[in-house]
């Protein structure tokens, strides 16, 4: 077993567990965007950031093994702080606020982030209806690769992939000809995870809406 | 963006599929002009890797992005040539060949396209029209009437007292190790030499060759990292260009101290005679018994492959580069695992840059004291430096650690071509710091230099005139990290189209804000892409924050 401290408190987890496990474990709540605990950790958002005490900067504690010995501060302040920044740009890449019901509001309003510091260019908006019952706005997607992964690691259909690179990244299925021509099975795994609606449900896309009005 | 699986994928094919999907994609664009679905689909087929994994691919590198006319031209945006011109130069051929970088005439006769440095930064600014590469005074012209011609490559010399860098490689050090010395002291004899990593990050070679070696594993593997993505360097192009033996002795050497049987050298495309170059000495070498199956009768076996990449600064970066040899998109991830520990197909790997393996023959040959007695400073060993074409004598010179900067610029470099004062040099690459004329004086070392925000780097020494605007080339760096961030991590991918939109407006840059993104940059970055690039935007405000125009 490894011994650590997580906010003061002495924790004992099994060697391998991530210092984000080990603090969700110990009632901690560090938020994430890219983290789903069905796929692997992937490190892409950075939300996950906490101090650990003679580290040189604040780490991701998502794919962050723990360490023996190791003293982690979730609420260290530059690590709150580069969170809350990133937060802030993430919704800064949109062209309207997402939905409320989303875990990126959810985020947002936890770190009770406001008017972007950087506003700037938003993606463009594009949506793709041509599934019955998968629609994807690729205007609302922050390239979390949650949605690449479910496909990948739940399914196994390999039916998306990451696009571009930089600003422009985004997601495509397939050949970018949406889901009908691509491998997807219509599982709706990444539906399921994706934290802003860019891939939804058709059918709670609807609810969702009509909650709104 | 890879996921687990994606990864195990492509590591159950194994190694045995070269040419890469990347590669693949990379001649159907040269042959046709631009990708089709169908082009997807035969790629995804042929690698047996997942058609929108391919599609994937094929919109992450530069050279599978950009339509290609009949003839493709492709200009320098590189740093070097930015010091040159101020960017003019690229303007001025878009509106001489009347097609915008990025397009293709309607006919297909002809496209633009940008590039992040040819490597013939001693020459800027520097144009690619088709297969030639032209540099220097009158290249525009030269390109615009249809008569580009080869530019001289850049000179190369030594000023220690005996060359260990700048001469070919004759394999004695091999030939040496391989009959006479057991691998375990041969990873000894390097870990003694204190040779660090020269890609950039410094860290010991030693130490990384040991970890690789004792990870239990079924295979492992040595990978050259000849990327060299960084604008203003052409050090290992020279290295892979006029001395590939040496470059595959050491490799051979690193096989051999860590048990790998397979070598890969990953070289990047701006660099079109590498590939050539290094496949030319890898057949002489197993004509001549130095590189395939029981070498000298030692019962080593080692061979080396070449792949080329597409177009990808980031995919210099040890994860991206092992994604790209595997054929996936060139994006960073997370380590550990280390790749020395689970690297490429998955097994342990070294990824070494070119110039730190090419010094391992010398190690090899005169052993540790000799080698770390090449340079009287803290560091040792010996440094290849470039300068660009701003100075009276660039090219390719090898130095000791411990010498002044003042004295590489002012002496080696001959200082500036036109008799001027430098105003600033950046040295090491983007994510290096820029050291102002008033600090010339610290020595170029690890340490001094990391004192002054700076960095060794990689090695190349762009040098800046009285005439170059600080702004312009705030706004210049932070485009080129913006355009090649690979878009995995959230501060990167945002923060620097954020900092590049706030010092290319055209209004005062609020100091407040924009030090609050360089900290989230540099703090929440996955890799030292987004974490090194406030670097020099960061020397910039200290040192020039009346031009910067800070509010
Ligand atoms: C954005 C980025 C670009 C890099 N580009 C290169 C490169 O072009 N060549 C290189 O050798 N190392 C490059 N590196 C460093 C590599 O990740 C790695 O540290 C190096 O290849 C290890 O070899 P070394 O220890 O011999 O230096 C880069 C790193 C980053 C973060
Ligand atoms: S579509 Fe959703 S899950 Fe997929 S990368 Fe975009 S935001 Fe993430
Ligand atoms: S810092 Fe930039 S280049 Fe590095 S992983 Fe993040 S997005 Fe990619
Ligand atoms: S949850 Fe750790 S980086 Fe996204």
């Amino acid at each position: 077993m490894t011994r650590l401290t997580i906010d003061g408190v002495e924790v004992e987890v099994a060697p391998g567990t991530t210092v984000l496990q080990a603090a969700r474990a110990a009632g901690r709540d560090i938020p994430t965007l890219c983290f789903d605990e069905r796929l692997a950790p992937f490190g892409a958002c950075r939300v996950c950031l906490v101090g650990v005490q003679d580290a040189p900067g604040p780490i991701a504690s998502c794919t962050t093994a723990c360490r023996e010995g190791m003293v982690v501060d979730t609420q260290a302040p530059a690590a709150r702080r580069v969170a809350g920044a990133v937060v802030e740009l993430v919704l800064s890449e949109l062209a309207a606020p997402p939905a409320e019901h989303t875990e990126l509001a959810a985020v947002a309003r936890q770190f009770g982030v406001g008017e972007p510091r950087w506003p700037g260019a938003v993606h463009p908006e594009r949506e793709d209806l041509r599934h019955p019952y998968l629609a994807f706005q690729h205007g609302l997607c922050i390239s979390c690769g949650r949605c690449v992964r479910a496909c990948d690691e739940i399914q196994g259909a390999f039916a998306l992939t990451a696009t571009g690179r930089g600003f422009t990244a985004n997601v495509a299925a397939g050949i970018d000809a949406g889901f009908r021509e691509s491998a997807c099975v219509s599982c709706g795994a990444c539906a399921d995870t994706c934290p802003t609606d860019a891939i939804a449900e058709v059918s709670l896309l609807a609810l969702a809406e009509s909650a709104t009005i | 963006m890879m996921s687990a699986n994606l990864v195990e994928l492509t590591r159950r094919r194994g190694a045995a599929s070269t040419p890469t999907a990347v590669e693949l994609l990379a001649s159907a664009v040269a042959e046709r002009g631009a990708l089709t679905d169908e082009d997807i689909r035969a790629v995804a087929a042929r690698t047996g890797l997942p058609e929108a994994a391919v599609h994937g691919v094929a919109t992450f590198y530069d050279d599978l992005r950009a339509p290609r006319g009949a003839r493709h031209v492709r200009v320098c945006t590189g740093t070097a040539c930015f010091a040159a011109t101020a960017g003019t130069h690229v303007e001025a051929l878009a509106e001489g060949l009347g097609v915008a970088p990025g397009e293709r005439t309607a006919d297909g006769g002809l496209s633009l396209a940008e590039t992040v440095c040819l490597g013939f930064c001693h020459s800027s600014p520097a144009i690619r029209d088709g297969e030639t590469i032209d540099a220097g005074p009158g290249v525009l012209q030269r390109v615009l009437a249809g008569a580009a011609t080869s530019a001289p490559e850049p000179p190369a010399r030594s000023i220690l007292p005996v060359p260990v860098l700048t001469e070919p490689g004759d394999w004695s050090g091999f030939r040496r190790a391989v009959t006479l010395r057991s691998s375990g002291d041969l990873l000894a004899e390097v870990r003694e030499a204190d040779l660090r990593g020269r890609g950039g990050a410094g860290f010991p070679a030693g130490r990384k060759w040991e970890f690789a070696a004792t990870v239990p594993a079924e295979r492992r593997y040595v990978v050259a990292n000849g990327d060299e993505g960084d604008p203003g360097s052409y050090i290992d192009k020279h290295l892979m260009e006029r001395s590939p033996a040496l470059l595959l002795e050491g490799m051979a050497l690193a096989g051999y101290a860590i048990g790998a049987s397979e070598g890969f050298v990953l070289v990047r495309s701006e660099y079109p005679a590498s590939r050539p170059a290094l496949e030319a000495a890898a057949r002489e070498a197993r004509a001549a018994g130095l590189l395939g199956t029981d070498i000298l009768g030692s019962g080593f076996d080692f061979d080396v492959t070449v792949v080329e990449s597409a177009g990808s600064y980031v995919v210099g970066e040890e994860t991206a580069l092992l994604a790209c040899l595997e054929g996936l998109r060139g994006t960073v991830s997370a380590r550990p695992p280390f790749p020395a520990e689970h690297g490429l197909f998955g097994m342990p790997t070294v990824v070494n840059n070119v110039e730190t393996l090419c010094s391992v023959p010398y190690i090899a040959q005169h052993g540790a004291g000799a080698y770390r007695a090449l340079s009287p400073g803290e560091s040792a060993g010996s440094k290849l430096v470039c300068f660009n074409e701003r100075f009276a004598r660039p090219g390719v010179v090898e130095v000791p650690f411990g010498i002044r900067v003042r004295e590489l610029c002012d002496e080696v470099a001959g200082g500036l071509a036109d008799g001027g004062g430098l105003k600033a040099v950046q040295i090491g690459g983007p994510l290096g710091g820029i050291l102002p004329a008033g600090l010339l004086d610290t020595p170029f070392d690890f340490a001094p230099l990391a004192a002054e925000g700076c960095m060794v780097g990689h090695g190349s020494i762009i040098g800046f005139d009285e005439a170059t605007d600080m702004r312009e080339l705030a706004r210049h760096l932070l485009r080129f990290g913006a355009d090649e961030s690979c878009g995995k991590c959230f501060p990167c991918r945002i923060g620097l189209e954020r900092a590049h939109a706030m010092v290319a407006a055209d209004a005062p840059v609020d100091r407040e804000r924009l030090e609050a993104l360089l900290e989230t940059l540099e703090l929440g970055s996955l890799c030292a892409h987004g974490g090194g690039m406030p670097a020099p935007i960061r020397s910039l405000i200290a040192h020039f924050p009346q031009e910067l125009g800070l509010a």
